[in-house]
């Protein structure tokens, strides 16, 4: 069975408990923000100007985030291998009246032309439920020269400090997994995680033709609270550790 | 010489304090090596190429990777701040019959002109006793393009776990990573500099390095702890107790 099969079920669990239901707000939203703290763009900027920009989306799921960027002028197209959360997003576009292709697949195998696109972007998506080893060059072929691949995971740290026993018990402030040889993480609901240290991602990424231009360690602000959905962090660790992280690449020139 | 940063001097006057115990060290006859485990730069390459290059060490101590440099072919210049650890290194020079240029000189303030190096080389030197904000910039000037720079470092996450005392890191994140930049031990004078990665990133991005690499070391199985405490061997097993940065100089 392929690591995306099990994901392919955790998602349509997924989307029935959670995300068919808070797609409604995620797609009205005003803002673009990233992940837990719902850090505004505006102070990460990490996205280059959306006007005519052709954007792939790799893990949409419900493809509030691709909304975002059509609402702003981008011409983004969602990619995700798990119909129940295509069909939530397929729904939310004719809501909403915003219209772009969705289309069923792995990130690792994405049947869209090369040098396609000018932004590759993940949140949360393909940049933890797919293999580094593949995705990252499937982006860098999608990708023009130039390009920006863009993409929110889990920080290493959380990784690092995730409880081993007890998989729905809080991040702790101590080590808990050792990071050396830390990437495919199998959860008990068969759900199959990549998180790789910093340095095998560095690496990956070069080896894959980009450039990183950025690594943006995402702090909870004073006022934060824990995600209804998402409290494996509490706001007091993420104050004072990254909980997530963003991701910026630039593909070279050939 | 330039007026010293505060930081560099109390630094100074702890590793002039701490110069007697080095005065015997024994790197020079090693064969070029990373760390307190000693991982082989013939298993990194870090060092290699190095023949008729011109190559820059800030804070060279008793001047070791220098020396294997200088052995490798390389025109060096060793830098440090401290004089006790540069007559180390001279009298080095003398017993195994390598000289190299050695200069007194904090690397926060580099006496050489733009664009005199194709390698700058930091192991455990300014990369953790000069501040990155004003170190990093100093070595990307003196950089001649698609020169590289290649320094040592503690690990971000053993800087986490290392407790205000001497002794090994634990398994608790006893400080916070976000704002990590100076830090100071309550049990001895000085000043360290350790950065969270993404602040690496960006500091090397803007002084015009293409970040190539990040070699988060991992402690051979079994081998014998350090002779440093920071970490013991089954800890550096588990997480990075060191790692190592590779920048390129585009522009």
């Amino acid at each position: 069975m392929r690591s995306s099969d099990g994901n392919v079920e955790v998602w349509t669990r997924a989307n029935t408990r959670y995300t068919d239901g808070a797609a409604p707000a995620a797609w009205a939203q005003e803002e673009i923000t990233w992940g837990l703290w719902s850090v505004p763009e505006s102070e990460v900027a990490v996205l280059p100007d959306t006007q005519r920009l052709d954007v792939v989306e790799l893990g949409c799921g419900t493809a509030y985030f691709s909304a975002w960027l059509a609402r702003r002028g981008a011409l983004p197209v969602g990619v995700d291998p798990t119909p129940a959360q295509l069909d939530t997003a397929g729904r939310m576009q004719a809501q909403f009246g915003l219209g772009f292709p969705l289309v069923k697949a792995r990130a690792e195998d994405v049947p869209l032309p090369d040098a396609a696109f000018d932004l590759a972007l993940s949140e949360y998506g393909a940049s933890i439920w797919a293999d580094p080893e593949q995705w990252i060059p499937e982006a860098a072929r999608l990708l023009r020269s130039g390009g920006l691949l863009v993409f929110l995971r889990n920080s290493t740290l959380a990784m690092v400090c995730s409880p081993v026993d007890d998989e729905d018990a809080p991040t702790e402030a101590h080590l808990q997994r050792p990071l050396f040889g830390m990437n495919r993480m199998q959860w008990s609901d068969g759900g199959v995680e990549f998180h790789p240290p910093h340095g095998v991602l560095l690496r990956i990424l070069r080896a894959s033709g980009f450039d990183v231009e950025d690594l943006v360690e995402l702090q909870a602000p004073e006022d934060a609270q824990i995600h209804a959905e998402y409290n494996y962090v509490t706001p007091e660790w993420g104050r004072k550790w990254p909980a997530e992280e963003i991701w910026v690449a630039r593909k070279r020139d050939a | 010489m330039p007026e010293l940063t505060d930081h560099a001097r109390r630094n100074r006057a702890h590793w002039t304090g701490l110069a007697p115990s080095y005065a015997t060290a024994t790197g020079w006859h090693q064969e070029p090596n990373w760390g307190c485990w000693g991982i082989p730069d013939s298993e990194l390459r870090l060092l290699e190429d190095v023949s008729g290059k011109d190559v820059l060490e800030l804070g060279c101590g008793t001047a070791y990777v220098s020396s294997w440099l200088a052995r490798a072919g390389a025109r060096v210049v060793g830098l440090d701040v401290t004089p006790a650890q540069l007559e180390t290194a001279r009298r080095k020079q003398a017993e195994f019959g390598i000289e190299f240029e050695l200069v007194e000189a904090s690397a926060e303030s580099i006496p050489f002109p733009d664009k005199s190096f194709d390698l700058v080389v930091s192991e455990f030197g300014a990369s953790i006793w000069c501040d990155p904000l004003l170190w990093v910039p100093e070595a990307g000037r003196v950089l001649r393009q698609n020169g590289k720079l290649v320094f040592l470092v503690n690990g971000v996450l053993s800087m986490l776990c290392y407790p205000d005392e001497p002794g090994p890191a634990g398994t608790e994140l006893l400080r916070p990573y976000f704002g990590m930049h100076r830090v100071e031990w309550s049990f001895e004078d000085s000043v360290e500099f350790h950065l969270p990665h993404g602040d690496w990133i960006r500091l090397l991005r803007a002084n015009g390095f293409d970040v190539l690499d990040l070699i988060e070391l991992q402690a051979p199985d079994g081998a014998p702890d350090p002779m440093f405490d920071y970490a013991t061997t089954e800890w550096a097993h588990k997480w990075p107790a060191e790692e190592i940065w590779v920048a390129r100089k585009h522009s």
